[in-house]
């Protein structure tokens, strides 16, 4: 073994109803599935990490689905986990999701001896007519209120998630939902411009014309609306979609971007670790010649999952160490911090860094590869090319 | 080998959808070649294009035993064929291997315009004629109104039409019982040396060129040297057999039979249909009459997206000719696209199909550029050349006039939609010439109109302007003076070779500033604005701008799930790949099509 993971995805997948836009792997929740769930989620960490183990994870992440709609077993769950996979001491993060429907203040306090650093709300908008069009189970004020249950605490770290490009969603709602959300307190905000989803409710309701489709350029000037104000509050981009106040960004997603190995609990979870490794997370199969990287993920399907949760990864993608390299250098390129030049030499890449450079989506700066101002809006121009290597 | 008394060769025709391949099931089904449960709706029609298009798109000779009345087997050799008017010349050669045909006539439809085109060619080939009223399990079937449709406008008796169901078998004895009867027994001369006609021919991959024949005089038989009358192409017969429809050898075919012939020859340039096979050595020395060549409607240019597939294209069209003499071809070279062919079609599903077949059967990834008919162009020196391609189009300077293809061109149509038809008509130069009503349902009219105008969305207009009802055939009534130039595209500046089309001078304004406007549409945002201009000799008579790309980024990334990301990374990629790269500008293949769809 190369090292055991140092960060571990706990998936939750259970919300109170589901939003139109949806594709992530949640179902509606009821009191048995949850303790059914919690129990499941414990006992495939539990063969992950055998107690006593040599774990030691620096970062934990409990997302979802809506992982506060387990209530009083989430603190469990999250003691549970620390315990396998041996959490401790002082620069431990440990993150929730959570929505504000279900982040009651008693919640958010009984969270802080469980040990949880962090809560990132999803609060999408505070504005309540975007939120009916999400189809959130949620209102603006509950938004609020959870915010300030979270702060109260004075131990926890807010993240707020908030969305953009929402059909009917103006230019003054957005500007009204970025000052709401900086006036919580919170140290971290997550911008994402809403996809719509092949299959989903809302797919559907914007192919019969009930919706406007989404406005890519209106959701461009909203994302640059956000890195403006938030930056004005002290809320710097550190990566394509995310802002923190310095020292408040997430360690957890930010071992995503740098290539650090992960692993996976729970159904549809994602994780990777290096191939050597792959006995680990249960896949038996050898690892073909080359392979540097294993990314894994289990099943999708909730009941399938909950029907055998120490099955084998459903999903398994190999990587050589080119591949490897020229992910790491697509997924750096997502940090403000970009990428130096020898990673951009071992992948590779530098041809194509050059030439996105041209396009003007690049900078070469302090010895680093950045992307710029119109970069961060074409990320997939860059990102593409980049693993493409041309 | 059958004693041609006991054959009857006939093909089934009709108007398309009017049921063919559906009553040939039916008579596989009754004549036990193909057992019921081996069965599946429209079973000759055994190309995958043909099953997802439900059309018929290539004749299929099968051989089936009838036995009649009189307890007398009888061999049958039955030609389904084609009902677009695009593959009328499938029929053509079809029709040379038979004595007679069932017209088959939907009994809710009636008479429809190929189904007067195709029983005249019945007639001119002096072949016997059976009718068939189908469909007549239809609610709507109407059989004394379609009869009397039938002695209209064909003069052909119908009041012994067979009325049949392909749905439900009914009265598919009777249509084979009336084959026994009425088609005439082949004729031939068995002592004399073998004269066989070529009507259709493939290339198999492990057989090389399989030719289907009929045989007039003589035999033929495994290991005959034969000779190529046409092609002065000789060589030993490796195999014969008929086909049912999977191919089964026998010894021998005799005069009347119709089957199939491995010709063991690998270059299929040497086999034409149309042909005439006899014997390599005292064979005979006057060839069959053959097929007249047929004259391409619409000419387009075929690019392999990957310049490095032009030899494969080559090869590809030198294989599916065999199978599809109709198809033209002559090498072309774009600026914008490199190396091609310039293909002529029958029209604009021929070229669909072609282009399908090309892609599918040899794996090929296919550009197609704006469909254009033949100019012929005086200059001002006197000489006279034709042009299939805007790009040969001469300099204006050096033009002394242009003549364009004009069509006769046959609507029928009910009468409540003879108003939607003049208006249509109207706007694609076309000029009346009469109209005639067949029955208080069908009215038959005339017009003569540019060729390039029908290419034009014609056919679609016309079916979704008269609800479907209307059916349309054409013939070239020859060349006429027009007032033409060629409308250039810019792209970034930079000028589109293969966007390029030729238009009356009436239109070029409205159709460039249609087209411009059409490809804004299609093309999608880049990273970069794209401006779109149309052109008339250099002087901009339309222009519209792709904007740039602002935004393109993927929501969230969920939980760590980088696969997904990148695979939708690797999808986008795949998306562009499929566009043709102009320079700075990615542009789908659609855009070459675009002018079609112009329309005023
Ligand atoms: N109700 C009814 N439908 C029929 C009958 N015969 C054919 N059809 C339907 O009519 C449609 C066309 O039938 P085909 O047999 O493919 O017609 P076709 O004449 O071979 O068509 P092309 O080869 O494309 O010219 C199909 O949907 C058939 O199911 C019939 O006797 N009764
Ligand atoms: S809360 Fe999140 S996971 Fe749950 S239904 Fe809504 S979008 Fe899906
Ligand atoms: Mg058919």
């Amino acid at each position: 073994m190369t090292e055991f993971p140092e960060h571990v995805y706990v998936h939750v997948p259970l919300c109170v109803s589901k939003c139109g836009y949806c594709d992530f792997c949640s179902v509606v929740t009821s009191e048995r599935l949850a303790d059914t769930v919690v129990a499941a989620l414990t006992v495939q960490a539990s063969t992950l990490a055998p107690a006593g183990s040599c774990a030691h994870a620096s970062t934990l992440y409990f997302g979802g689905g809506t992982p506060s709609v387990l209530g009083a077993r989430l603190p469990r769950l999250v003691t549970a986990m620390r315990t396998v996979f041996g959490v401790a001491g002082e620069g431990a993060e440990v993150t929730v999701e959570a929505n504000p429907d279900s982040m009651v203040p008693a919640l958010a306090a009984a969270l802080v001896p469980a040990g949880v650093t962090r809560v990132s709300l999803g609060v999408q908008s505070f504005d309540d007519s975007v939120l009916r069009v999400l189809g959130r189970p949620h209102d603006a004020g509950s938004a609020e209120r959870a915010a300030g249950g979270v702060m109260a605490t004075g131990a926890l770290d807010l993240s707020i998630d908030l969305m953009c490009g929402v059909p009917g969603q103006d230019m003054r709602s957005w500007e009204e939902s970025l000052v709401r959300a900086i006036d919580t307190g919170a140290a971290h905000v997550s911008v994402y411009p809403l996809t719509v989803e092949p299959g989903t409710p809302m797919d559907a309701q914007v192919l019969s014309g009930v919706l406007p489709a989404p406005d890519p350029d209106l959701a461009a000037e909203m994302m640059l609306t956000a890195e403006r104000m938030l930056g004005a509050a002290g809320i710097v981009r550190y990566e394509v979609a995310n802002f923190a106040v310095p020292g408040h960004e997430s360690r957890h997603n930010s071992a995503y971007w740098t290539g650090r190995p992960y692993l996976a609990v729970g159904p549809a979870a994602h994780g990777m670790v290096a191939a050597d490794d792959a006995r680990l997370v249960g896949v038996s199969a050898t690892a073909p010649a080359g392979a540097a990287r294993l990314r894994y993920a289990y099943a999708s399907d909730v009941q399938a999952w909950l029907d055998a949760p120490l099955a084998p990864p459903a999903e398994i993608e190999w990587l050589t160490a080119d591949e490897a390299a020229r992910e790491d250098a697509m997924l750096g390129l997502r940090l403000s911090a970009g990428i130096d030049p020898a990673l951009a030499s071992r992948a590779g890449v530098v041809g194509v860094l050059e030439s996105l450079v041209g396009d003007g989506l690049l900078e070469r700066a302090d010895d680093r590869w950045r992307v710029t101002q119109r970069g961060w809006l074409l990320g997939n121009q860059v990102f593409g090319r980049v693993w493409a290597g041309e | 080998m059958t004693d041609p008394a006991r054959i009857r060769n006939f093909s089934i025709i009709a108007h398309i959808d009017h049921g063919k391949s559906t009553l040939a099931d039916r008579v596989l089904q009754l004549t036990h070649t193909i057992e019921d449960r081996d069965m599946v709706e429209q079973v000759l029609d055994s190309m995958d294009i043909e099953r997802e298009r439900g059309i018929t798109i290539k004749s299929q000779a099968v051989r089936v035993l009838f036995t009649a009345a009189d307890g007398i087997e009888y061999t049958f050799n039955l030609i389904d064929t084609p009902g677009h008017v695009d593959f009328t010349y499938e029929v053509s050669r079809s029709l040379a291997a038979c004595e007679g045909v069932l017209l088959v006539v939907d009994a809710a439809q009636g008479v429809e315009a190929q189904t007067v085109a195709n029983a005249l060619m019945a007639m001119n080939a002096n072949l016997e004629i059976i009718p068939v009223i189908n469909k007549i399990d239809l609610p709507s079937a109407d059989p004394e109104r379609v009869r009397h449709e039938i002695e209209e406008a064909l003069s052909i008796p119908a009041d012994d039409a067979v009325l049949t169901s392909g749905k439900t078998g009914e009265g598919i004895r009777e249509a084979l019982q009336a084959v026994v009867d009425r088609v005439p027994a082949p004729i031939g001369d068995a002592g004399k040396p073998l004269k066989a006609l070529i009507f259709d021919s493939y290339f198999d991959a492990y057989r090389g060129v399989v030719a289907l024949i009929r045989v007039v005089d003589g035999s033929i038989s495994a290991g005959t040297k034969i000779r190529m009358m046409a092609t002065s192409t000789v060589t030993d017969v490796e195999e014969v057999g008929y086909r049912r429809p999977a191919n089964v050898p026998v010894d021998e075919l005799g005069v009347g039979e119709v089957g199939y012939l491995v010709t063991g020859l690998k270059d299929p340039s040497l086999v034409k249909v149309g042909d005439t096979v006899t014997l390599a050595r005292h064979g005979s020395t006057e060839a069959l009459p053959g097929y007249r060549d047929v004259k391409p409607m619409v000419y387009t240019g075929l690019f392999p997206i990957d310049g490095d597939q032009y030899p494969e294209l080559r090869d590809a069209l030198d294989r599916l000719r065999l199978n599809d003499p109709a198809i033209i071809y002559e090498p072309e070279s774009s600026h914008a696209l490199g190396f091609g062919f310039r293909c002529g079609f029958l029209g604009l599903l021929h070229m669909e199909i072609v282009k399908e077949r090309l892609e599918r059967e040899f794996d090929l990834d296919l550009l197609a550029t704006a469909p254009s008919v033949e100019y012929r162009v005086t200059k001002t020196r006197g000489d006279v050349v034709t042009i299939h391609s805007p790009q040969d189009m001469p300099d204006a300077g050096s033009v002394d006039f242009m003549e364009e293809p004009y069509l006769k061109v046959t609507v029928l149509v009910p009468p409540e939609y003879v108003g939607a038809v003049m208006e249509l008509t109207d706007g694609h130069r076309a000029s009346f010439v009469n109209m005639q009503y067949l029955s208080n349902t069908t009215v038959d009219m005339h017009y003569e109109m540019p060729l390039s105008e029908l290419i034009m969305d014609f056919f679609d207009q016309l079916k979704s302007r008269t609800k479907g009802y209307a059916s349309l055939d054409y013939e070239l009534i020859g060349y006429r003076r027009s007032e033409l130039v060629k409308l250039d595209v810019l792209l970034a500046g930079k000028p589109v070779d293969a966007l390029s089309f030729i238009v009356h001078r009436d239109k070029a304004y409205a159709r460039g500033k249609m087209l411009t406007e059409k490809l804004r549409e299609i093309i999608p945002r880049q990273m970069f604005e794209v401006p779109i201009q149309a052109a008339i000799g250099g002087r901009i008579i339309a222009r519209e701008t792709v904007r740039a790309m602002r935004k393109d980024v993927i929501a969230k990334c969920y939980g760590g799930d980088i696969s997904r990301k990148r695979k939708l990374l690797e999808k986008q990629k795949k998306g562009k790949k499929r566009m043709k790269n102009l320079g700075t500008v990615e542009v789908p293949q659609e855009a070459f099509m675009a002018i079609l769809k112009v329309d005023d």
